[in-house]
């Protein structure tokens, strides 16, 4: 009978622990807004851990924290808390800053409070400092003056970085209550579960038309479409293609894509013999049926790729995806000596052409891709073996020898300059460059980019690389995937945008 | 008393030695597991880098020492109560953890309370129906309940609750109503394994000398059950859960995610995926601690259901 009262009394506690454990928060929910404010909610995949601006994208994605340039619509740099800038010499640029620009506290933005914020986002942040080359900075007034390490015309559009965001650097708690210049402050963020934004009156671009903002993070695809159709999201990022019907058909929200700046492509190892002949590449290109996996693998939320970069983008291909020709590439492959043997299999001097294809689960569309391939090349006669690995970037740097072809995905130009590219994935030393890529031509046009300033000049010189790029086919470039979105119709001026930088605006309203 | 003590001691030296073991493989595997955080720190997916920058990284960061030396360092920090800070956001790993600790506790409170819920009176039924519909009903709801994948049960949850009867909301924490698909969704994909455990044990006890004289006297079934044999039955149940903590934190870890409830589970999923090894120990240092804890606990409710048990003849865990 003891035992009994004693478990009995056990159960009680554990509910109200329970209960206590589940209030602790409903207390906060008091502070909402009244009826005539107007409010939403924003649901995204990757959960912050952190929202100080210079670590993570949230702080400018969120409309907390601006840089000093941006990216305008048609992915092109204007100025943003900076007024004007000049190139005063090969490593001088100075910058004027908008005057009656404010911080939330109040505080002024001069040069000095940019400085500050640059000198700790890169003590902060170990990608800036080799991405910035900041040597030294002197503010005066509302100018600031940067010198870099070395010639460094990639520079501005560097700025538009979200980590090289203007943020008040000596506040405290950068990490949950960034003091920025955005049209909206933090009210509250906890861990990867919530950002309370509220809008920030004086913002010096016309105040919000939103009074709050919530942003919650759920990394469960098809959770965030529940949501969305449940109502407990106005917007939610990143929808699969799967899951769009019931929102398409629902009156009540639309859904928005736009092509991003990634490409899904295959890589070709260059150390591997058979695929240093450019015929085999080529070949293995035309084996790519670029409007099925578009249509097929997609759902046609993508767009295919004439090359590394976003069509949209001056500096990009101007010429049609190459089409999907077997018989074209079949030609090709027996100018490279390889001819069927009797089992039908395409071999040169007694070696069948075996392939390996790595690629990984992280994006589900790129092992449809490889298996898609798979199939298309056991048609000509090529035997392609397809492995999934866990960690991609380990098994490509660290058993070079193993895999000839992987499926991969890259920005391409996450600042509306395709120099990022062309220096990671393309020069020997490059952090995206597993292939072990080295077209000396390429090669050359990417240093002189990187000593052009003349934004025309720059244009010409990455047309001529990507021209060459996609006549020696180091990589077959698919297809750029969309960022999918799914909105309630009561959001107005809205959409989202390619670059991914921008998501909260003082313009965005709601019904 | 002094038995007591001395258990309590012997268990306490257990906890550090198990935990210490435990760290240790820890980093033994995530060292020799293709991968590692640089190439996240250096933001290689949309910052230009080299594979020189990548190099000084490692260096800067003591990586490319040897194994014994690194994790040397890191307990030298654990018994400064420094558990370092994370690699990535740079927050303390202490204060990560703790923000979310409390969170996957209520939850997986809410999903022991569910698990009660179903597998006592299913358990019950079972066993006393032995060979009739409610025990086939029992086993099959044990069955199902096993073979349906948390993350599918909880998506349908979701769909047919929040969706369909728009009765609770679909994701978050906040309200009473936030804890019920959690919970479920975790009770469920406990339950099975209680269930099948409960009816067996109760089948045994009630063919045991002391039940049969208990009929032989006449007294009611129901009491028969209720006051003799279930709490006979429990004892196995009780040593069950301090065994499966561990696998209850686990599968706390899928629910969460999906239900964005704001514990653990996110926090070392993504530092799993992004080698942030500080966070990978402090959580497994934490854990470790919880499962070895919660079994001493089990250990004590265990002497007080049935005080005859000699802790030295028969230990539990």
């Amino acid at each position: 009978m003891k035992n009994k009262k004693t478990i009995a009394g056990l159960l009680l506690i554990l509910l109200l622990i329970i209960i206590t454990g589940c209030t602790d928060e409903a207390g906060t929910e008091k502070n909402q807004s009244t009826s005539k404010d107007k409010s939403l909610t924003i649901l995204f995949s990757f959960a912050s851990k952190t929202i100080d601006p210079h670590q993570d994208w949230m702080g400018v994605r969120a409309g907390i924290a601006e840089t000093l340039v941006k990216l305008d619509d048609d992915l092109a740099i204007k100025p943003w808390l900076a007024e004007s800038w000049e190139q005063k010499d090969e490593t001088t640029w100075v910058f004027t800053l908008k005057e009656g620009v404010r911080f939330h506290d109040g505080s002024p933005v001069d040069g000095e409070a940019v400085k500050a914020s640059f000198e700790r986002a890169i003590e902060v942040n170990e990608a800036l400092a080799p991405a910035l080359k900041i040597d030294k900075m002197e503010a005066d007034g509302q100018q600031i003056t940067f010198k870099t390490t070395e010639e460094y015309p990639a520079f501005l559009s560097e700025l538009v970085h979200t980590n090289a965001s203007i943020i008040k650097a000596d506040a405290d708690n950068i990490g949950e209550k960034p003091i920025a210049t955005g049209a909206f402050q933090v009210e509250s963020f906890s861990s990867e579960e919530e950002i309370k934004l509220k809008k920030y009156p004086k913002y010096w671009d016309g105040e919000a038309n939103v009074d709050h903002i919530s942003i919650k993070f759920n990394s469960d695809a098809n959770v965030r479409a529940l949501a969305l159709q449940s109502g407990e999201a106005d917007i939610s990022y990143h929808l699969p293609p799967e899951s769009l019907e019931p929102i398409e058909s629902h009156n009540e929200l639309r859904v928005e894509s736009v092509a991003s700046l990634r490409v899904h492509f295959f890589l070709y190892n260059s150390a591997k013999p058979e695929l240093q002949d450019v015929k085999v590449r080529q070949a293995l290109d035309l084996l790519v049926n670029r409007p099925v996996a578009v249509e097929e693998i997609m759902n046609g939320h993508a767009t295919a790729a004439n090359g590394p970069f976003n069509p949209d983008f001056e500096f990009a291909s101007e010429k049609d995806p190459t089409s999907y020709d077997p018989s074209k590439a079949e030609k090709l492959l027996n100018e490279a000596g390889y001819e069927k043997n009797e089992d039908g299999n395409l071999e040169k001097d007694g070696k069948p052409l075996e392939l390996t294809l790595a690629t990984y689960e992280g994006r589900p569309e790129l092992p449809m891709m490889a298996q898609y391939f798979q199939s298309e090349a056991a048609n000509l006669g090529i035997k392609v073996n397809v492995v999934t690995v866990e960690n991609i970037d380990s098994y490509l740097w660290e058993q070079q020898q193993e895999w000839d072809i992987v499926t991969y995905s890259n920005l391409t130009a996450p600042r509306g300059d395709g120099g990022y590219f062309l220096n990671v994935a393309y020069l020997p030393d490059g952090s995206l460059n597993p292939g072990q890529i080295n077209i000396p031509e390429v090669n050359n046009i990417t240093k002189q980019l990187n000593k052009e300033a003349d934004q025309e000049k720059r244009i010409e010189l990455q047309k001529k690389a990507v021209e060459k790029i996609q006549e020696e086919i180091s990589q077959s470039f698919i297809l750029h995937p969309h960022i999918i979105v799914g909105v309630n119709q009561r959001v107005k001026n809205w959409k989202p945008g390619s670059e991914e930088y921008y998501l909260i605006t003082n313009e965005m309203d709601v019904e | 008393m002094k038995k007591l003590l001395l258990m309590i001691g012997s268990r306490m030296l257990q906890l550090v030695i198990m935990v210490l073991f435990l760290s240790f493989i820890t980093f033994l595997l995530m060292k020799i597991t293709p991968g590692d955080p640089i190439r996240t720190m250096l933001n290689v997916d949309d910052i230009a880098a080299t594979k020189t920058d990548e190099e000084n990284l490692m260096k800067a960061y003591e990586f490319d020492r040897p194994i014994l030396e690194q994790y040397g360092k890191w307990v030298l920090g654990v018994l400064q109560l420094d558990l370092g800070e994370s690699l990535i956001s740079k927050r303390p790993v202490l204060d990560m953890i703790l923000d979310k600790l409390p969170a996957t506790l209520s939850l997986s409170i809410g999903g022991l309370v569910v698990l009660f819920i179903i597998a006592v009176p299913m358990g019950i039924l079972g066993a006393v129906y032995e060979g009739r519909w409610p025990d086939y009903l029992s086993r099959w709801t044990a069955l199902t309940g096993a073979s349906i994948p948390s993350f599918w049960l909880g998506l349908m949850l979701i769909y047919v609750f929040s969706l369909q009867w728009n009765l609770l909301p679909v994701m978050g924490k906040g309200t009473l109503a936030h804890f019920i698909l959690p919970s479920v969704t975790l009770g469920v994909a406990m339950a099975p394994m209680y269930i099948r455990l409960l009816r067996e044990r109760l089948i045994a006890t009630l063919q045991s000398p002391y039940i049969e004289a208990a009929k032989a006297r006449g007294l009611r079934k129901k009491r028969i059950i209720f006051s003799h044999a279930l709490r006979g039955s429990l004892i196995p149940l009780v040593t069950m859960f301090g065994l499966s903590i561990g696998s209850l934190l686990g599968g706390v870890t899928v629910i969460e995610i999906l239900f964005s409830w704001p514990g653990m589970g996110e926090l070392i999923v993504s530092a799993v995926m992004q080698r942030d090894y500080p966070v990978i120990q402090g959580y497994i240092l934490i854990i470790g601690f919880l499962v070895v804890l919660s079994n001493l606990v089990v250990d004590f409710m265990y002497m007080m259901i049935n005080p005859q048990i000699n802790n030295g003849e028969e230990s539990v865990s």
